[in-house]
């Protein structure tokens, strides 16, 4: 089996044979569009015929048994009975094609031979196909290009990974106060897509000055991969933070939420290179005008939707948003029932009253309609007056990351306190209940998710969990994050250990990172 | 041809035409990852390149070695799923 091909096809390639081989690979092998298999073709010197009807052997009639067409004329042969044999020898025709994966045989080399000028046109022709077809892109291998080739010969230094590895994992000091940033640089180093832009070396830098956060994470990703089992010393980072988020410097403890909101800001600031700025040169904070890694990855999109109850008019405005903040029962705003008007006590047959806070019952309420009340009427376009209305939010768009912050300490102007409510999680979670599509399928009455979507879009795994101990004086942030699947590791600023799923599942939680399970090439 | 192949013929021709053979094909290709069946295949093929030696094995070598087990390790409920879709199809587009 060589990759240089074989000699043999020199006969073949005289004359026009690119466009011949081309047309070969879009009728038999991968038809695109109906056009295309209704099209007509030749069947033996006997005349034409459809596609379809045309694609059986010519000497038994069969359409299975590994389907081969001469290149050379038209005929058709089973490989499995050794039809296309007879022919090959009969006709001295060398060379066939695999109809069912487009490989192309020698009958010389007696085997399937890979020639670079024919590869090129079968790839180029199923990507054709594949586009026509709806399927877009699909996965291909990862081939090394010449230079890439040369950079691995010069560093034949390799890291296996295995399934036990502990690459990438690594303890932080604790530089005073400062373990509301380690766990989120925990559950960061821990996201796979930001994991792979960083390794892959993606972030081209614009900024003069050495104060680059994006640059800055860019190192840090170095040292959690270096293999370094010493706890790592962040004092860079936490320059760079006070320096572009004022609020966050100082030796007291502050919020990991605010922390990982005020990252990201800088992060998506910092990524010059992909942003898109808008006619004021200003960089919009705006999922539509920026597609750095940063919105790539953690940008959503939620929906919110203002019924009139007269005229039932309705009024939908988009913002985007990197983490989704879930009030609790136990805080001063009321968490039962879920909906207006509603007992509360059964959702699906679940008591709730007596058994624990789900994180699914938070997005409910958090998806419910909430009736405005009296004293906060909406103008209503339809209406042309002050009109009582309800609202609700839904998920538009899911980001490939979602964050989901438990708000369990309240700053009202009467109390600050830490609700502990214990809130169960799943390891596994399906968003599609609270997306804006399912709401609206719910309204036009369409209870069935159709056969034919195999709907994997909104499965989410649970990869890190940053907990928060103590009270809201004086408290300690520690994280657990996946390594790999099934097992879990326990961040406690420097030291880093080994947890059950239990663990992670019993703890209290207070930020929960979902990553979605199936990804999709645009 | 048997009434048996005859009808397989039919069936496979406007599979083709109406294009829901690429959509199987499709539909199959997933559900063989999903359940591992293709990394249990593929690390079969390694086995039997790496027994006959890399220089000499051949396609055939490994279409030989590799069918039987392939056909045995696909579950019953993708054959069922498939078969499924199929009938459904037939039922839509039944002229024949």
């Amino acid at each position: 089996m060589s990759p240089a091909g074989c000699s043999h096809v020199n006969g073949y390639k005289v004359d026009n044979w690119k466009q011949n081989l081309r047309v070969i690979y879009q009728c038999f092998v991968w038809s695109g569009t109906a056009e295309t298999r209704r099209r007509k073709v030749r069947q033996s010197d006997a005349g034409w015929t459809e596609l379809a009807k045309s694609c059986v052997c010519h000497m038994c009639g069969a359409h299975l048994n590994r389907l081969h067409s001469c290149l050379y004329c038209v005929f058709f042969g089973c490989f499995t009975k050794k039809h296309i044999h007879e022919h090959a020898k009969n006709k001295r025709h060398n060379l066939a094609i695999d109809l069912l994966y487009g490989g192309i045989y020698c009958f010389v080399c007696q085997d399937y031979i890979y020639d670079k000028d024919m590869e090129q046109i079968a790839k180029e022709e199923q990507r054709k196909a594949w586009k026509l077809q709806g399927i877009g892109e699909k996965y291909t291998t990862w081939e090394p290009t010449k230079r890439e080739l040369e950079l691995l010969r010069h560093n034949p230094k390799r890291r296996k990974i295995t399934t036990n590895c502990t690459i990438g994992l690594r303890g932080l000091i604790n530089l005073g106060n400062t373990c509301f940033m380690n766990c989120i640089v925990q559950a960061l180093t821990h996201t796979p897509l930001l994991r792979d832009f960083f390794l892959s070396d993606r972030h081209k830098c614009e900024m003069q000055s050495n104060s680059c956060l994006v640059c800055e994470m860019s190192q840090l990703f170095q040292e959690f991969y270096s293999g370094h089992r010493s706890p790592h010393i962040p004092f860079r980072l936490l320059h760079l933070v006070w320096t572009h988020a004022r609020h966050l410097a100082g030796y007291e403890q502050q919020d990991a939420h605010e922390f990982l909101i005020a990252a990201l800001d800088v992060l998506h600031r910092h990524c010059k290179g992909d942003t898109i700025r808008d006619d004021n040169g200003k960089k919009a904070n705006n999922p539509n005008h920026c597609n750095c890694i940063i919105d790539q990855i953690f940008t959503g999109g939620l929906q919110s939707d203002v019924t009139c109850q007269v005229c039932h008019g309705v009024s939908t405005t988009i913002d985007p948003f990197w983490d989704i903040s879930l009030d609790l029962p136990g805080s001063s705003t009321p968490f039962w029932p879920l909906s207006p008007g509603g007992d509360g006590s059964t959702v699906n047959g679940e008591s709730h009253l007596s058994g624990s806070t789900t994180l699914t019952d938070c997005l409910r309420r958090f998806t419910r309609p909430e009736h405005l009340g009296s004293s906060a009427k909406i103008k209503c376009g339809g209406c042309h007056s002050y009109q009582e209305s309800t609202k609700q939010l839904t998920m538009k768009k899911l980001p490939i990351v979602a964050c989901f912050h438990l708000k369990r300490f309240e700053h009202s102007a009467k109390l600050r306190r830490k609700i502990t409510t214990y809130v169960s999680f799943p390891l596994e979670l399906d968003m599609t209940p609270f997306m804006a599509s399912s709401k609206e399928s719910r309204m036009n009455g369409q209870y069935q998710q159709t056969v034919d979507v195999i709907n994997n879009d909104n499965k989410y795994s649970l990869f890190a969990v940053v907990n928060h101990q103590g009270t809201l004086e004086s408290g300690h942030y520690t994280s657990f994050i996946r390594q790999h699947k099934d097992q879990w590791f326990k961040c406690d600023d420097a030291i880093i250990t080994k947890a059950s799923i239990k663990d992670v599942l019993d703890s209290e939680g207070y930020l929960l990172f979902y990553h979605k399970q199936f990804l999709e090439y645009e | 041809m048997s009434k048996d192949s005859q009808m397989r013929a039919a069936i496979n021709q406007k599979l083709i035409e109406m294009g829901e053979r690429e959509r199987l094909k499709e539909l199959l290709r997933a559900k063989l990852v999903e359940c591992g069946w293709k990394d249990q295949l593929k690390a079969h093929c390694k086995d039997v390149i790496r027994e006959k030696g890399l220089e000499h094995v051949t396609v055939e070598d490994l279409v030989t070695e590799v069918t039987p087990k392939g056909r045995a390790l696909v579950p019953d409920s993708v054959k069922k799923e498939l078969l499924t879709r199929i009938r459904a199809f037939l039922a839509q587009h039944a002229t024949l």
